[in-house]
């Protein structure tokens, strides 16, 4: 489906951690299609904020077929002029964009990795690779810094994903980063394996370091940088990634991704 | 009686007087579904220089306080994937809107060049120079900045070029009407005004630029006044020559009442540029917007408004 732009109206805004919130709008027409991966770029109503750009967000969830909700966290500018609007309010919607994770891994396991705010296309995906059902073994691990700002994520996921959390400080779950967590999991792991990410780019980096491209047959990583346009146009978004040998290309996250190979990214 | 918005400037008959920016269109391709510039005045291409260019690193644009900053680079598919790739497809979409495509170099050399080379294409209405980008041999001191140089670029091109040329002049100089009357007197049939401001943002927490070189082109309704006193005063420079051309306005234009401020300071034409990026029709907008005023004003012919704002 080609994007469309639409004004519409905050059904629901409610805080759900520590600065995290949970923004849900009706938009029946992309609700059908979106793939996990996909984002949509948000704007404020002409002069009802100093927020000049819309911003990037990866779809959280889509529910009864027309409901789409989407998890921010405040940062900035635009995100606290979000964290502000109440329901009936109206923004500008502008999806869905970008590709999609690949969702054929093949018969094996795959570990799904989320670092702090990048948790909700990863929550689609798990979602989803569960509905499909073609996966022997689907871990998630969730990282945060710390306790109060982990989302609870249990009533959103299915049964068979194994849950890990960790967090930096200890105040809940595993202390420590992701990657350790990930490190036990290939342990265990002797099938084929596929790695999907999203979060802090160091995160993914590390990540990047730890595998084992023998082991792991695909390892796709949902990258995040400043965006304009959202489909192409002002290339004001562009991802370093090597396409063979030394050379490096720069590809638009919002066009070309934003989800690409994790070892072609140029992490560093 | 209907409202005459048609605009007949630079030997060539416009639709209408909205067009969309080079740089914040692509190549027309990417929006067509969602914005067909068919339905404009026109389309600026994408800057086109001799070979490839992959831009410059991330980051390459942040938003400021009523705008952005960008330092893309001038990342562009090069000539001649321009000419075999991009423009059959331009100039089959393009429908009664004129095809503008903006043109660039390093050296005066490879201005020429790419000038000459767009300009023999088919399917191409005018060309737009870009003297914003960076003299190379001339301690990347942007083209627009210096009188011989503007008057080296236009002559160039044009003495191998039939189509009309358009000179984007950049308002980061001391006096904008003298390198306008340069630009004329090299032979130029018009001026876009204005290209980016230098501008640049610094976070406080990595005591860093935002954008990886430091420098970006501001853009956006930040810098309208900038353009719309530009405009101003090269129209009344204009006025003073013998054969006064026809003026392009540029610089933060999203609504009807900013393009009509540029008509109004004397431009024939307008662009809309970082507002695409806002909403993808916004050009369309603009121009439902200008009729709009023009019908419930009595004004018959968007024309009539040119320059208006000058002292009668």
């Amino acid at each position: 489906m080609k994007p469309v732009f639409k004004w519409v109206r905050v059904l629901q805004i409610s805080g759900l951690a520590e600065r995290t919130y949970i923004l849900r709008f009706e938009e029946p027409e992309s609700a059908a299609v979106i793939q996990p991966g996909q984002f949509c770029m948000i704007s404020p109503l002409p002069g009802s904020s100093n927020v000049f750009l819309p911003r990037p967000f990866s779809y959280y969830r889509v529910i009864s077929r027309s409901v789409i909700e989407i998890l921010f966290r405040t940062f900035g500018r635009a995100t606290r002029w979000m964290a502000n609007l109440a329901p009936g309010d109206e923004i500008g919607v502008f999806g869905p964009l970008g590709n999609t994770f690949n969702l054929a891994p093949g018969p094996g396991n795959a570990i799904l990795v989320g670092g702090g705010i990048g948790i909700p296309p990863i929550v689609m995906l798990a979602e989803r690779l569960s509905a499909l059902g073609r996966l022997k073994r689907l871990d998630l691990v969730y990282g945060e810094s710390t306790a109060s700002r982990v989302i609870y994520l249990a009533p959103v996921l299915p049964a068979s994903v194994r849950c890990h959390l960790t967090t930096e400080d200890g105040s809940a779950g595993q202390r420590g980063l992701v990657t350790a967590a990930v490190e036990s999991i290939l342990k265990e792991c002797r099938d084929p394996l596929a790695v999907y990410t999203c979060g802090p780019k160091s995160m993914m980096g590390a990540l990047s370091r730890i595998l084992d491209p023998e082991q792991v047959t695909l390892f796709e990583t949902s990258c995040e940088e400043n965006m304009a346009c959202g489909m192409g146009i002002c290339q004001g978004c562009v991802i370093p990634v090597r396409t063979g040998g030394d050379s490096v290309r720069y590809l638009r996250c919002c066009a070309e991704g934003p989800v690409f190979n994790g070892f072609e990214v140029q992490w560093a | 009686m209907g409202l005459d918005l048609t605009v007949n400037c630079l030997g060539l008959p416009f639709q209408n007087p909205v067009l969309v920016a080079s740089g914040t269109f692509g190549y027309g391709d990417e929006y067509y579904e969602v914005m067909p510039f068919s339905e404009l005045g026109g389309l600026v291409t994408k800057t086109i220089t001799a070979a490839r260019r992959e831009g410059n690193p991330p980051p390459r644009i942040v938003e400021t306080d009523s705008g952005m900053l960008n330092s893309i680079g001038l990342a562009n598919v090069g000539l001649r994937a321009f000419l075999e790739e991009k423009l059959p497809w331009i100039a089959a979409h393009a429908g009664q809107a004129r095809v503008v495509v903006n043109v660039a170099g390093f050296s005066v050399e490879e201005f020429i060049e790419v000038g000459t080379a767009v300009g023999g294409a088919k399917g191409v209405d005018a060309l737009e120079v870009n003297l914003g980008c960076p003299n190379v041999r001339a301690g990347y001191i942007h083209f627009g900045a210096d009188e011989l140089s503007v008057r080296q670029v236009v002559a160039g091109i044009l003495k191998n070029v039939r189509l009309p040329l358009i000179a984007k002049l950049s308002p980061n100089v001391t006096d904008i009407g003298a390198l306008a009357e340069a630009a004329v007197d090299a032979g130029a049939d018009g001026l876009s005004l204005i290209n980016t401001l230098p501008g640049m943002k610094i976070d406080p927490l990595k005591r860093r630029p935002v954008i990886s070189m430091g420098f970006g082109g501001l853009s956006g309704p930040a810098i309208r006044p900038v353009g719309v006193a530009c405009v101003y005063k090269v129209y009344q420079q204009m006025q003073r020559m013998e054969a006064p051309v026809p003026i392009v306005g540029i610089g933060g234009i999203a609504s009807g009442r900013d393009a009509l401020e540029y008509i109004l300071a004397g431009a024939s034409l307008v662009q809309v540029g970082t507002a695409n990026f806002l909403h993808p029709r916004a050009a369309a907008n603009v121009l439902q917007e200008i009729a709009a005023f023009c019908e419930s004003e009595g004004v018959a012919k968007i024309t009539d408004l040119v320059g208006l704002a000058h002292e009668r």
